[in-house]
């Protein structure tokens, strides 16, 4: 593991420095709240967030992607994505969620992998930063996260006073700071402990949900009528979903110009939404909004347990914070637990 | 990287109409170039996505059988954007195709087997596909005896007439089709719905396998007369159509509980089905 301090005030120096080519992306103060994206100079960078308000997977995973292209009946592969990138400030919880979006992705029976998402991710080097202090909305410790998690990242980094902590936690991490190395001076034992106090401080502070045996739970009450009571307010607006750093389900539709020229894109789509589902018969599988909820509840508590062992939830509390009925996550996962 | 989103090239050799209503069309397809063609190993069971440049993409059952070398078919019911413009096309087209996807019917485990098959409306597909399989001289010896029941609102809704025509006389199979409508003339079949029909030809269930593909009504009401003849849950072979977009797991619209039909299945057995919810 490599250690080493900065000043706030050069990071993008040192960003910038061991990019080379590489593109640099980094939370800024965009005009709908706290977003990342491509970074030229320092003042562009902001330290002053909980988190992003859209999550960072649409730097991998963007809601619109052209995957080929044709001119009449003719069809024409794209380039995959070539561009290497450098993200820095992605939370503790967003870093893990990348590590789940890859399994997806990936397949781990590796029958199809999706070279558009997977080509941004292997050229990618994450830097996550380490949460001060979480929200309330936040739960990531229910989740198997934690507001210094190191999963998915390839550097974590602490914020001091004045300055930040890098430590690498991978390879490519290591390799990261080798680069940039005259800029980095030596992390003290000043530097360590405080950071290993914040982190203490923000993972004490936080609520903890009891999620013990709810997958087992959820399995068994898939028929409860009590899923009509807690879904009773929610208004279908697929919010919640857009905004999960988690959530990858996704339409393919074709655009044409009248000169006969298109694109195949590929866009975010929810589980939400009754044409998700529709049969071309007019039969639905999952007509109504408990229904649709409860896909939603279970395909992150349960069904991905079973398919990839992980619960597709970090706690990050996007869902929580931007419901327009402020339906709680938390509150429908507890009631459940409870029954 | 080999990109699964990329669909192989394919020219529309031949259209056939299928129905008296005419929304029901076979395509059949050949590849532009030979290593695709050679590419496409395919079993009878799995479907693939044809998409036509500039309307999108959807998944079909796969209808010939891997034993009718150098070229593939598809029939299309008209629904929607892509189906039409298939409806549309005129042979010479160039459209894509991207496959094979999903499961297949479980072949190991059918040699030996007495096999049933039942079939209501278009989903006769890849029914068509497992038998012109079975029935080629090389497989024919596997198998026991082949029992099918196939019912469509009325027989002019019936697909593949040609083909059942030829197997109504052949001894290998012994074929049973049925309508809805008793029709005014003509009509040597049987009338009623699929699975009271089934009821009547009483197949046996010792030593056997049944296929089922049609309507999810069809198959909730086919499920109970075969549990009923005997046939163990793990004998009763289903396959589904849940909308799809990818085909290949990542989408997220086609599950079933934790399964995604697309490579999960689509073929699933009743014992697998029975524990999961019944989304589809
Ligand atoms: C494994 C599998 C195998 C299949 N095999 C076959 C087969 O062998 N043969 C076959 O014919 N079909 C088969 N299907 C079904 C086939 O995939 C669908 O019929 C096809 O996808 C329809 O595509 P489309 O673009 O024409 O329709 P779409 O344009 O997608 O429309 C489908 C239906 O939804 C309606 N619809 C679309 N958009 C909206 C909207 N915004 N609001 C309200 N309604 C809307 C349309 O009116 C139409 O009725 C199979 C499906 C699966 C999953
Ligand atoms: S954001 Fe809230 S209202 Fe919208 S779909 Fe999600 S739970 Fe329902
Ligand atoms: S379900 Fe809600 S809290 Fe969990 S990861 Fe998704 S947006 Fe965050
Ligand atoms: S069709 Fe996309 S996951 Fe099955």
């Amino acid at each position: 593991m490599a250690q080493g301090v900065i000043k706030k005030e050069d990071l993008y120096r040192l960003l910038s420095t061991a990019a080379g080519k590489k593109k640099v992306y980094a939370p800024i103060d965009g005009v709908g709240g706290i977003e990342f994206a491509e970074i030229h100079e320092q003042k562009e960078i902001t330290l002053d967030y909980s988190n992003s308000k859209l999550s960072p997977k649409s730097i991998f995973f963007p809601q619109r992607e052209v995957l080929c292209t044709f001119a009449d009946d003719a069809l024409e592969e794209v380039q995959t994505p070539k561009e290497a990138l450098i993200v820095f400030g992605i939370r503790p919880c967003d870093a893990l969620s990348l590590t789940y979006l890859d399994k997806v992705f990936s397949d781990s029976a590796g029958r199809f992998k999706d070279p558009y998402y997977l080509k941004r991710r292997e050229n990618a080097v994450i830097i996550s930063l380490a949460c001060k202090e979480p929200r309330a909305t936040c739960f990531c410790t229910s989740v198997g996260g934690s507001p210094s998690g190191k999963e998915g990242a390839d550097i974590l980094v602490y914020e001091l006073a004045d300055k930040l902590l890098f430590e690498s936690c991978s390879d490519r991490g290591q390799d990261f700071m080798k680069t940039a190395s005259v800029l980095f001076k030596q992390a003290e034992e000043d530097h360590k402990t405080a950071a290993k106090e914040q982190a203490e401080k923000a993972k004490d502070g936080m609520p903890v949900l009891n999620l013990n045996g709810l997958k087992e739970r959820v399995d068994k009450v898939f028929e409860d009528p009590l899923w009509d009571e807690i879904t009773r307010n929610c208004l279908g607006c697929g919010a919640c979903t857009y905004l999960c750093p988690t959530c990858h389900c996704f339409d393919i539709t074709d655009e044409e110009n009248r000169k006969g020229e298109g694109y195949r894109i590929r866009t975010w789509d929810s589980c939400q939404y009754p044409l998700f589902t529709l049969h071309a018969s007019g039969h639905n599988p999952r007509v109504n909004k408990k229904q649709r909820m409860r896909q939603r509840i279970m395909h992150k508590y349960s069904y991905t347990v079973d398919n990839y062992g992980d619960i597709f939830c970090v706690g990050c509390g996007r869902c929580i914070l931007y419901c327009p009925v402020n339906l709680d996550i938390r509150d429908m996962l507890n009631t459940l637990n409870k029954l | 990287m080999e990109n699964p989103y990329i669909p192989y090239p394919v020219s529309i050799d031949a259209i056939t109409i299928e129905n008296d209503a005419k929304d029901l069309k076979t395509f059949k397809l050949t590849f532009d170039r030979e290593e695709d063609l050679k590419a496409f190993t395919y079993m009878p069971g799995q479907f693939a996505e044809m998409s036509v440049f500039g309307k999108g993409e959807s998944p079909f059952g796969i209808a010939s059988s891997p034993t009718e070398e150098g070229y593939l078919l598809f029939t299309v019911k008209r629904t929607g954007t892509v189906t039409k413009e298939l409806h549309n096309s005129e042979p010479g087209r160039k459209i894509g195709v991207r496959g094979p996807l999903g499961n297949t019917f479980p072949w190991d485990r059918m040699v030996g087997k007495n096999i049933v098959i039942v079939s209501g409306g278009f989903a006769f597909t890849t029914l068509r596909s497992a038998i012109t399989y079975m029935l080629c001289k090389e497989q024919r010896s596997k198998f026991g005896s082949i029992t099918t029941v196939y019912g469509a609102r009325d027989p002019g809704e019936l697909m593949y007439k040609d083909i059942l025509k030829s197997w109504e006389a052949n001894t290998n199979i012994d074929l049973t089709l049925t309508v809805d409508r008793a029709p005014d003339n003509g009509w040597h079949g049987r009338v009623g719905l699929v699975p009271n029909v089934l009821k009547e030809v009483n197949p046996s269930s010792e030593n056997s396998i049944a296929l089922v593909c049609g309507p999810p009504i069809m198959i909730r009401f086919t499920i109970p007369v075969l549990l009923e003849l005997g046939f163990n849950k793990d004998d009763i072979i289903i396959s589904l159509e849940n909308r799809m977009k990818c085909g290949i797991g990542k989408c997220g619209r086609c599950n079933v509980g934790s399964k995604y039909v697309c490579i999960d299945g689509p073929v699933f057995t009743y014992a697998e089905l029975e524990h999961l919810p019944a989304e589809y």
